[in-house]
């Protein structure tokens, strides 16, 4: 299974736990009128990211806005061996 | 301590450990050994690395009667770790049967086998050195003496037939305070060579063990122990729990397990000694404690949120800093909380998860999870977070054979009317939770 389809995963069964509309694209923002998630959801889906993937987008510099920008995050990681 | 081993019948056992049975006349000949070498060889402080209790026993009693400083140093097998702590304790001898310490050893029969002029009643002052378990930093050590530490004990009755289960490290104050109790009682002491719960179950059952004094920590386990093997409980006489909080529903799971059990509860703590125990069966310390006199061992108040004691049986200071006034008022860390007619403990301040901003104590939500079906053990504790600072973490010790992705819904079920920064946000499954000293370890651990 490649980083993207995991990321997938994983944050559809995160998005299924907590109550929140499970659908959602590349550009779907992570907060508000997106996935509307608040501080302490999104500070477990950053846990739920890290024990998945072994490292967390949003202890990164740049605070994540969007599905696009986790893909991003793990794509890059990847890349960088 | 050697006024105690004196007053026992000589003849009857004082310690069972490792197969091997240790009379008090046997402990008596030994510690009155290990004065007259002390003295001999002019050790007037040394440190000990022994987990044989016999063994540590006599050299406490000789120490005492000597007038020279014990310390027991943690298991070790470590030579860099023993020598920083001869290092930051000063001492220039170890007491030790390890062939490669870092510092100028003797083995315990060097002392036993001492020939000088025998020491009949020991000095006015009687030092000891107890070091804490060291789960907030490096341990500091608390400067003690042996009259202040025996004043309780001096004061109970003997029972020679009462056999007493060594659950604690004897390097640790609860483990001392144990054996200054047996001792006092003439009773026996039953120490496996590993004090771990299932170890402590085997010895219960082969020695017939009637009281055992164990942390919450370690009833939940040998309960768990129980649970596993299948087999009888043991008829004990007296179940005692100290140096955490007890957990509600640990309390009943004791009574149920141990029907002829008495369970009583001790708080004491190396810095204050023991406040003494409570043997009413119910969880908590009884109000009427913030009532004692002024002239009581321990005094005991509450200041904002947290237990404060001033204690005349409790150490005289840190190593290395200036002594304690025994009648100043001192934090215990102990944040507790009064309800009806009494005083329930609620976790250490140290313990305290900060999420966002919001306090969260762990131990409440501990015992939400512990009473979920399938946990045998659970460990609440903030794990960091670059979004609030924190979330609120456990880590789940599962019964064999348990559907963890059950308990996992189930924990979440049993903590889903808390407040939302209080409800664990990362649930992991360990074979084993983080411990200091039988005591669950409620600091992030990596």
């Amino acid at each position: 299974m490649g980083e993207s389809q995991r990321l997938d995963e994983t944050l559809r069964s995160f998005l299924t736990r907590v109550g929140k509309n499970a659908e959602f694209d590349l550009s779907t923002p992570l907060y508000a009128d997106g996935l509307g998630l608040d501080s302490l959801e999104t500070a477990e889906l950053s846990a739920v990211l890290e024990d998945e993937f072994g490292n967390d987008p949003f202890s990164a510099d740049t605070m994540p806005q969007t599905v696009g920008d986790l893909s991003a995050f793990y794509a890059a990681a990847v890349a960088e061996g | 301590m050697i006024e105690l081993l004196r007053r026992a019948d000589p003849a009857r056992p004082a310690i069972v450990a490792d197969g091997a049975t240790t009379t008090y006349g046997e402990l008596v000949d030994r510690a009155e050994a290990v004065a007259a070498g002390l003295v001999e060889r002019g050790i007037t402080r040394f440190a000990v690395l022994d987990s044989d209790a016999a063994t540590v026993a006599a050299l406490l009693a000789g120490s005492s009667l000597a007038g020279a400083e014990a310390c027991q140093y943690p298991p070790t097998d470590d030579t860099v770790e023993i020598g920083g702590l001869a290092a930051r304790f000063e001492h220039g001898v170890v007491v030790t049967t390890r062939d490669d310490p870092p510092i100028q050893a003797l083995s315990p029969p060097q002392l036993f086998t001492a020939t000088g002029p025998r020491i009949d009643s020991p000095p006015a002052a009687r030092p000891l050195l107890v070091l804490t378990t060291g789960t907030t930093g490096t341990p500091r050590g608390v400067r003690h003496d042996w009259n202040r530490v025996l004043r309780a004990a001096r004061r109970i009755v003997p029972a020679p037939d009462e056999r007493w289960l060594l659950a604690y490290g004897l390097h640790q104050f609860a483990g001392l305070q144990i054996i200054a109790h047996v001792a006092a009682a003439g009773a026996t002491l039953v120490a496996p060579a590993l004090r771990r719960p299932r170890e402590g179950l085997a010895a219960i059952r082969a020695h017939g063990v009637t009281h055992a004094s164990a942390t919450p920590t370690y009833w939940r386990f040998l309960l768990a122990e129980l649970r596993a093997d299948g087999g009888a409980a043991p008829e004990l006489v007296q179940i005692t729990l100290g140096g955490e909080a007890v957990p509600a529903p640990l309390l009943g799971e004791l009574r149920r397990s141990f029907p002829t059990a008495r369970i009583s509860q001790v708080y004491a703590a190396s810095e204050f000694g023991s406040s003494g125990s409570v043997r009413d069966g119910r969880n908590g310390l009884s109000l009427d404690v913030l009532d004692r006199p002024d002239d009581a061992d321990v005094a005991m108040n509450v200041v904002d949120g947290e237990l404060w004691v001033r204690s005349r049986i409790g150490m005289l200071g840190y190593y290395g800093e200036p002594a304690t006034d025994p009648d100043a008022w001192r934090p215990t860390g102990d944040l507790v909380e009064i309800v009806d007619d009494r005083i329930m403990f609620r976790g250490r301040t140290s313990d305290v998860i900060n999420v966002g901003g919001v306090k969260v104590h762990p131990l409440p939500i501990e015992e939400r999870i512990g009473a979920v079906g399938g946990v045998d053990m659970a460990r609440v504790y903030g794990r960091p977070n670059a979004m609030t600072g924190a979330i609120v973490a456990v880590e789940i010790v599962p019964a064999a054979g348990a559907d963890t992705e059950r308990i996992r819904d189930d924990v979440r079920a049993a903590c889903a009317d808390l407040v939302p920064a209080a409800r664990p946000r990362s649930i992991r499954f360990v074979e084993s939770v983080a411990m200091a000293g039988n005591k669950i370890v409620r600091r992030h651990t990596t």
